[in-house]
């Protein structure tokens, strides 16, 4: 990447405390988000992927975690030391989040045209009429039919979709560099899915944003994201363009992910469940954290694998696997 | 609705639905119309007092003393010849004025120490409602009377005296629903946008909270002008002959095998203002009752 990126986490591990010891729920996280570029986070639940965004937002409750370590630059910044203050005055203006519960995300007592001017009028001093022009504007923008009669309606008169447009709305009314989408179609139906995808790439283009695409479905990241990043259990297992990682999943888990995938043109007994669970963040094994589910385990996978190309791929392809990626450091 | 809104852009909106489920809560519970009417009678006889009285209430006439209702005194005269109708409608003044800012105070100051409370969470939150409860462990009557008695009578500490044992249950009663709202999504959310904690709780969590605290305060009102009346009672209200409820029903409570309509008046008028709140009370209830709000609790 020739650019600076927009922005650009390295070694970041966030940790929480229970019964009294503190536990990483994710470790070593780098990634660089270009400027422009969509960057997938998958896994299952329980992975890290929405503490990932959580710590890049400051939004980690004090009371039980903490970022322990590592970087998260930002316009020359490191997030991470930021006092809450300043992170404030970053969040929603210059970083937004989506978040993946339209129906209970937004305040059942305001009206969707206070909540989408709001944020102008805190982040940018707009006036009441000035903010609630603008809201308009966003409205359309996000499609919403007839927008200026449903500015004074409140979220329950609105659908689940709609209402997912209009907290796309509210994230991109401070025109945003970078936007995170923490499952932002999870809960929607699958036709309501495609059209908020759409919108999010439009948009996406029009603002010139960087986004981090959270979500647990391979299908959604293919037609959205530039670029995925796997993660198990507090790790990124592999990252790759979103194409390389499609033609040559590596990493057991990323082949196990894609196998579990429903699909129309292959019959339904080859779907692959993956067995047992994610393990808990307080018993996480000491080396290969998939290897108690890995089908491929080997002795060497009693110490920790790091990330490493994978042969024959594109250089931008990294595997944390001994098996398939050498991994022989 | 947005029918009939239609191009009211400039004004806030937010009230309309409110209002209308308020209207059905008060029509399903009909007393409550009837409390409300009752209260407004009672309110405006005492902003009208000085039309309405028929004489000085302060003034002594003692040729008159203790006369029974007649036409020249409607309720009759007390010991000292003051006109008992007269005195009845400026008291009602001293008492909705003693009570109503008193729970004002006491909603505001109340609302917001439990809102910080249950927002915070925590060490913070323990030792708040720690020394609400300990507050709460006083029944209000010896608590006021206690304030007032280190305080001397005056409006001023009585308000003060009554605002103090009525905090602590607005606390309580802000900061259970404190609790759960702050831990809904659109809080998160809100974290998201990076507004602050005091925007955050006077925006998105007040409006949630405050049709309870409402019929805390329809209540606590009620309670608030039974208290003054009987600090009144005890000597401990406003010096007379200041005219108050209490005071006249004290008054009045030394001639009462003689003279019980003395006593009488005041008492029926502190007994139909309790009611009035107590029926608005109800209706306000059945507003904010859960199975009515529906989808109004998200």
């Amino acid at each position: 990447m020739a650019e600076a990126p927009a922005l650009s986490v390295q070694g970041l591990t966030t940790e929480f405390r229970i019964g009294g010891q503190w536990h990483a729920a994710i470790r070593g996280i780098d990634f660089d988000l270009g400027k422009n570029e969509t960057l997938a986070l998958v896994g299952e639940s329980g992975c890290g992927k929405s503490i990932t965004a959580l710590s890049i937002m400051g939004l980690i409750p004090k009371a039980a975690g903490r970022i322990a370590a590592g970087k998260i630059l930002f316009e020359g910044q490191d997030l991470a030391q930021l006092d809450e203050e300043h992170l404030r005055e970053i969040r929603g203006d210059r970083i937004a989040m989506i978040f993946q519960e339209p129906m209970t995300s937004l305040n059942p007592v305001l009206t969707i045209g206070f909540q989408v001017a709001e944020a102008l009028r805190y982040h940018r001093g707009m006036s009441q009429a000035e903010a609630r022009t603008h809201a308009l504007e966003l409205l359309e923008q996000v499609k919403i039919p007839s927008a200026r009669q449903r500015l004074d309606d409140y979220p329950h008169q609105f659908s689940g979709g709609m209402r997912q447009r209009v907290m796309i709305a509210m994230a991109l009314a401070c025109k945003p560099q970078i936007l995170l989408a923490d499952e932002p179609t999870t809960a929607l139906d699958v036709t309501i899915q495609a059209q908020v995808l759409l919108l999010l790439a439009e948009l996406k283009q029009l603002y010139g944003m960087s986004m981090i695409f959270i979500s647990h479905n391979l299908g959604v990241v293919a037609t959205i994201a530039d670029r995925v990043a796997v993660m198990y259990a507090g790790e990124i297992v592999e990252t790759a363009a979103v194409g390389d990682l499609f033609d040559r999943p590596t990493h057991p888990y990323t082949e196990a992910l894609l196998s579990s995938i429903p699909r129309v043109d292959r019959t339904s007994d080859t779907l692959m469940a993956i067995p047992g669970q994610v393990p808990a963040i307080n018993r996480m094994p000491g080396g290969c954290r998939y290897a108690p589910r890995c089908a491929l385990r080997q002795p060497v996978c009693e110490r920790p694998p790091a990330l490493a190309p994978v042969s024959g791929s594109a250089p931008t392809h990294l595997a944390r696997c001994w098996v398939r990626a050498g991994g022989d450091r | 609705m947005s029918a009939v809104t239609g191009d009211m852009a400039a004004a806030p909106p937010r009230a309309n639905r409110a209002l209308r489920q308020l209207l059905a809560a008060f029509n399903t519970n009909k007393t409550s119309w009837v409390g409300l009417a009752t209260f407004a009678v009672v309110v405006a006889i005492a902003i009208l007092a000085p039309v309405l009285a028929t004489h000085d209430p302060i003034e002594q006439n003692i040729l008159e003393k203790l006369k029974g209702p007649s036409a020249e005194f409607i309720l009759g005269t007390d010991g000292f010849g003051r006109d008992i109708w007269s005195r009845l409608v400026y008291g009602a003044r001293l008492s909705l004025w003693i009570g109503g800012v008193s729970i004002l105070i006491a909603m505001v100051v109340g609302s917001l120490i439990g809102m910080v409370a249950g927002y915070f969470g925590g060490r913070l939150d323990i030792a708040i409602m720690q020394v609400m409860d300990v507050l709460l462990s006083f029944p209000s009557l010896i608590l006021g009377l206690m304030v007032v008695a280190m305080m001397g009578p005056s409006v001023g500490n009585l308000i003060f005296a009554i605002a103090l044992t009525a905090i602590p249950p607005f606390a309580r009663i802000a900061r259970a629903p404190t609790v759960s709202v702050k831990e809904r999504d659109y809080i998160e959310a809100c974290r998201a946008l990076g507004y602050s904690h005091p925007r955050i709780m006077a925006v998105h969590i007040l409006p949630n909270i405050f049709p309870e605290i409402l019929v805390m305060g329809s209540l606590w009102l009620a309670t608030a002008i039974r208290v003054e009346a009987s600090l009144s009672f005890i000597g401990l209200g406003v010096r007379p002959p200041t005219p108050t409820w209490g005071g006249m029903i004290r008054e009045g409570f030394e001639n009462i095998l003689d003279t019980w309509w003395l006593s009488m008046a005041p008492s029926v008028a502190i007994l139909v203002v309790v009611f009035a709140l107590n029926m608005i009370g109800d209706g306000l209830r059945d507003f904010v009752d859960p199975k009515l709000k529906g989808e109004r609790g998200g």
